[in-house]
């Protein structure tokens, strides 16, 4: 632990991917093919960040996509419906922080592990959905003080990748810099000891689902406002994603944790990977097939060399409560 | 005047009576050992001393104020620190955040961690109990079994802590390691601070304490100098009072 490669191999390997499929393909590295994964890496990355910040506290969060699915579909609704775009926005942020809010209370007051607590809120996002829609998709010419929110640039970047800088610095600075980040840390890292220490912990639990629950709600209204569209399920493709990424992301920088740069590092090259895939003509199955591929390497890189990580306990079901 | 005392101490998990009419007065300044067999009721009265838990019956006063711990925290607050042999400490993290775990410092105007200055303290603390280690980033896994109930008791200083009961804080360690912990004890001693020390090892308790208070059935039996005119008190001879249960 601790050494060079430990720490940035993984990273390493990613840029030399992105190196790869810049000599491999002529249009990787156009402007246009680049702002397309820039985006697509914008939704990944806020989506993992609230996984990454419920991991911190050895919870997981498997309802992070069914919900940003659900708060997409109801932002949606009500842009389609004409009611004023931050009617929408609250609206869509509420659904996703108070689905958080939920699994928070599953798990900490009634003591339903993170991991069945999460499926089934997933589930019932899931369901929720089709029931508002139907199963039919809200699509139209929305107001572009709605669409602007994701669509727009800014100082020449594209919205996107400023909702991630912002979301990602404001993530990090509050695992490393503060208290409350302190004590999310701590709770993960060893429950019993932060607790005799006098940190909430259960509140920290809740805190750190539900701001998960919040990230989804962003990535959701972010989503609608792109593509003009909310449909049920629509952020399920990248449910396996940002499970990838925040797995990756603890093997780079603090190796066998979850961590912010790590996570945004990995949604970026998982993102690089899926788009590399695609212009050098792979058919659209290997991006399951790899990307299952980097959740086993990444577990089994980690349970090897960390196999203290609360972390690893928590998949093996090892709860300890 | 004693700093901490209980009178009519007694503790009931449903029939189960763990503990029933503990008077126990610690004085300011000593060493005092808690002995006693597997369910003789030492853990019982660590968890009300630490505040963990509050007792069926009885009360409990420091400096003489009629006292009772709202929790843990409320007891390391007034001065009570426990440190509890497995859960000191949180092992990967580093040693200034397990010194500083609960209670950390941050620096004005944005109110982020001042992680400098909680590395610099944790330096003094562990220089305070004599303890050698250069790099306060290092995670506390990598610290020898010593070296941790240093730090741990490092976290019991930066709160200042009058009275520091330590639960069986040689059980898992080595002998060099012992020993290494019985000198971070004489070093609180040294430093005026209460230790109260909970151990199975006899030989520890006649090396470092200055009384040893004796559990059996949940009963106090017995309450001695370690240190008396006929000599001190042989590790053999407190092992039978630990069996029969009469001095």
């Amino acid at each position: 632990m601790g050494g060079f490669f430990t720490r940035y191999g993984a990273a390493l390997a990613g840029a030399l991917l992105f190196c790869g499929f810049a000599l491999a393909s002529p249009v990787f590295l156009t402007a246009g093919n680049l702002a397309v994964v820039f985006k697509e890496t914008a939704f990944l990355g806020i989506l993992a960040i609230g996984f990454t910040l419920a991991l911190v506290t050895a919870e997981i969060d498997l309802s992070v996509a069914e919900v940003a699915s659900l708060a997409a579909v109801v932002t949606g609704a009500l842009v389609h419906g004409g009611q004023a775009p931050w009617i929408a926005i609250c609206a869509g942020l509420a659904v996703g922080t108070a689905c958080g809010a939920a699994n928070g209370i599953a798990v900490t007051v009634f003591r339903v592990p993170s991991l069945i607590a999460t499926l089934g809120t997933a589930a019932i996002a899931k369901g929720l959905g089709f029931m508002l829609t139907a199963g039919v998709a809200f699509v139209g010419r929305w107001p572009t003080s709605f669409t602007g929110l994701a669509r727009g640039s800014w100082l020449g970047l594209p919205n996107l990748v400023w909702w991630l800088a912002g979301v990602g610095l404001a993530a990090w600075v509050l695992v490393k810099w503060t208290r409350l980040g302190a004590h999310l840390v701590a709770t993960g890292e060893a429950d019993e000891a932060a607790r005799l220490a006098g940190i909430r912990t259960l509140s920290m639990k809740r805190l750190a689902l539900t701001l998960a629950g919040a990230c989804a709600g962003l990535t959701a209204v972010l989503l609608a406002s792109s593509l003009s569209s909310a449909a049920p399920g629509m952020a399920n493709d990248h449910f396996l994603y940002a499970i990838a990424a925040v797995l990756l992301g603890m093997c780079m920088f603090e190796p066998g944790r979850p961590n912010i740069p790590g996570t945004l590092f990995a949604a970026l090259t998982l993102k690089v990977l899926g788009n590399g895939l695609v212009l050098l003509g792979a058919e659209y199955y290997w991006q399951d097939i790899v990307l299952g591929a980097i959740i086993l390497a990444s577990v089994a890189l980690s349970a090897a060399g960390m196999g203290r990580a609360p972390f690893v306990k928590k998949l093996n079901f090892r709860t300890g409560k | 005047m004693a700093l901490l005392s209980l009178r009519g101490i007694g503790m009931r998990y449903g029939a189960v009576q763990a503990l029933s009419g503990i008077d126990l007065d610690v004085t300011e300044g000593e060493v005092l050992a808690l002995c006693g067999d597997n369910g003789a009721g030492k853990s019982s009265l660590v968890k009300i001393l630490a505040g963990a838990q509050a007792p069926s019956e009885g009360t409990m006063a420091l400096d003489g104020d009629a006292t009772q711990f709202r929790g843990p925290q409320d007891a390391l607050r007034r001065g009570v620190a426990t440190i509890y042999q497995d859960l000191a400490v949180a092992p990967r993290l580093s040693i200034w955040q397990n010194v500083f775990l609960g209670s950390e410092l941050t620096r004005p105007p944005l109110g982020l961690l001042d992680k400098r200055r909680m590395a610099e303290a944790s330096r003094g603390y562990l220089a305070r109990l004599a303890v050698d280690i250069s790099d306060m980033d290092t995670p506390v896994e990598r610290l020898s079994g010593g070296q941790r109930q240093a730090v741990a008791i490092c976290r019991a200083l930066r709160w200042d802590a009058r009275i520091i009961i330590m639960d069986e804080p040689t059980a898992a360690l080595g002998v060099k390691e012992t020993a290494q912990v019985l000198d971070l004890i004489r070093r609180l001693h040294a430093e005026g601070r209460t230790v109260i020390l909970v151990s199975h090892a006899m030989g520890d308790v006649v090396a470092v304490a200055q009384r040893v208070v004796v559990l059996k059935g949940g009963r106090k039996v017995a309450d001695r100098p370690v240190a008396t005119p006929a000599g001190a008190l042989r590790p053999e001879e407190l092992a039978q009072i630990i069996i029969r249960g009469t001095a």
